[in-house]
């Protein structure tokens, strides 16, 4: 762990330098450098196995890496550390899984408010307050007292975003977020996830929504078996996509 | 023939249900109640706890706990028992009741089982939510606390009440060690009759059974209960989803 990720940058939200992961003699990531920068977002596309959700899963250290470094806000994730400093550097990062992960035992608004409650101690009634105008934001505010059970996925999507936005990250991750979503409801969630990119969220998504990605990406990150092999603006890369591999990835996509 | 249960409850009614007592320890139906609900109260968190471990990623946890596990659940429980009769006071030096021995065996051997009731309901929810706690910031401990053992326990509700009907039934065996139980009492009842048999054991058979029942029927309305909040006022799907837990619990 030579790289100096700790270095505090004062623009950069995130940043992943020299980064390696191998599952025993698989190498999943590749030397992955890159930069999130404060209020940007980001889109990270590649084809399936390529690596990209565990890359981000290796941003709020939900996997550990090999070798490297993934600075947070100035901050390395993966330097050996206390398990209380760790929940509370993952505590600033919202997270969304491709599939949802809402508590079923707990009531919509008991899943946005009980982490608020437990890991950050805000009074019970405060939380469930903030809880029920995050729910409002993401349309969601009559069905407070349902269970996730009750609710379609589009729904539980963007509870599980609710519930994120609850522990008030400055940087969202999102892994798949409509990948399981059946056509219909992908929009709801998009469009929530476009409000947030408008406030000037700092967002890293793992997306196969290539609209998604021209409308409100920054930035595009195009990964395959393991390396970033291509950076650019969503119009630069969509209209002349420089590396062959994302040509030939595009040109699949239009099929 | 019912003239005889009859008389042999009349006559001996009170040394069924409290041994000796006041005149000799307690003992009958009491001592059984009292064994099963302290063996069950005991066993049911040393079951979590046992679990945890097991799934501990710290090996000095993980393999004494797993080893243990292992030999509770392949020897049998009678020999359990005398092991720990002969044993323990060995080893304390003590003069050991043997009701709290039995106690011991029985908070060892069923948490032992219920801590893989435990663990598969555990493992059985899968990777996600452990990972959506730890997501937004929750320890081990607080994940497993808020997230992981609540719904786990539920979800095995089924599987514990049949461990603790099995508690129950296994405090008979105490009977070898001379705990003044309900069983104990019975086979008094049956020394003293010599020659109905029959009867003084259906007497206790029945008894026995009322007492797992009614477990089982207040776990099967607690269970309901949980499930219609879950399901809210406009989803009433009770019946079916209570159906599974019946026909698991009733084949005991």
């Amino acid at each position: 762990m030579s790289t100096s990720v700790s270095e505090p940058q004062a623009t950069q939200a995130i940043r992943i330098a020299d980064v390696c992961k191998s599952y025993g003699d698989y190498p999943v990531l590749k030397n992955i450098n890159a930069e999130v920068a404060r209020g940007e977002v980001v889109v990270i596309c590649g084809p399936s196995g390529s690596g990209k959700s565990t890359l981000i899963r290796t941003v709020n250290r939900l996997e550990e890496i090999n070798s490297g470094g993934i600075s947070f806000e100035g901050q390395d994730i993966h330097a050996p550390m206390r398990g209380s400093e760790l929940n509370k550097l993952r505590s600033s990062i919202g997270f969304v899984f491709q599939s949802f992960n809402l508590f079923p035992h707990l009531s919509v608004v008991e899943n946005v408010s009980m982490s608020p409650i437990r890991v950050k101690g805000i009074a019970a009634n405060v939380a469930h307050d903030k809880a029920l105008k995050l729910l409002d934001r993401v349309g969601l505010a009559d069905k407070a007292n349902s269970y996730p059970g009750q609710l379609s996925g589009g729904q539980q999507q963007r509870v599980a975003i609710a519930r994120a936005l609850a522990m008030e990250p400055p940087v969202m991750l999102f892994d798949e977020p409509t990948s399981a979503l059946d056509p219909e409801m992908v929009g709801e969630v998009l469009s929530v996830m476009k409000s947030l990119a408008a406030d000037g969220m700092t967002m890293l998504c793992v997306t196969h929504e290539m609209g998604f990605a021209r409308d409100v990406a920054d930035r595009i990150w195009f990964i395959d078996a393991g390396e970033i092999l291509e950076t650019a603006p969503p119009e630069d890369f969509f209209k002349n996509p420089r590396h062959p591999r994302a040509q030939r990835f595009l040109a699949d996509l239009r099929h | 023939m019912i003239h005889d249960f009859i008389t042999i409850i009349q006559d001996y009614w009170l040394l069924l249900l409290i041994g000796q007592y006041p005149n000799g320890p307690l003992g009958g139906l009491a001592n059984t109640l009292i064994l099963s609900a302290l063996a069950i109260a005991f066993a049911f968190p040393v079951s979590i706890l046992m679990a945890l471990a097991r799934l501990s990623k710290w090996w000095f946890l993980r393999w004494p706990m797993t080893a243990l596990v292992y030999v509770t659940r392949g020897v049998p429980l009678l020999m359990l028992i005398l092991w720990c009769y002969f044993v323990i006071p060995l080893w304390t030096g003590a003069d050991v009741p043997s009701f709290l021995i039995m106690l011991v065996t029985l908070v060892i051997y069923q948490g032992a089982f219920l801590s893989e009731v435990v663990r598969a309901g555990i493992v059985s929810l899968g990777q996600g939510q452990m990972d959506a706690a730890r997501a937004l910031g929750h320890g081990y401990m607080g994940a497993m606390r808020f997230v992981i053992l609540p719904q786990a326990l539920y979800n095995m509700i089924p599987s514990m009440i049949s461990t603790f009907v099995s508690t129950i039934k296994d405090t008979t065996l105490g009977y070898v060690i001379n705990v003044p139980d309900l069983t104990f009492a019975a086979s008094q009842v049956n020394n003293q009759l010599l020659t109905q048999p029959f009867q003084v054991f259906l007497i206790l058979a029945v008894v026995y059974y009322i007492l797992c029942w009614s477990l089982t029927f207040v776990a099967n309305s607690v269970e309901r209960r949980i499930a219609r909040r879950r399901a809210g006022p406009r989803n009433v799907r009770l019946p079916a989803e209570a159906a599974p837990l019946k026909t698991i619990t009733e084949q005991l």
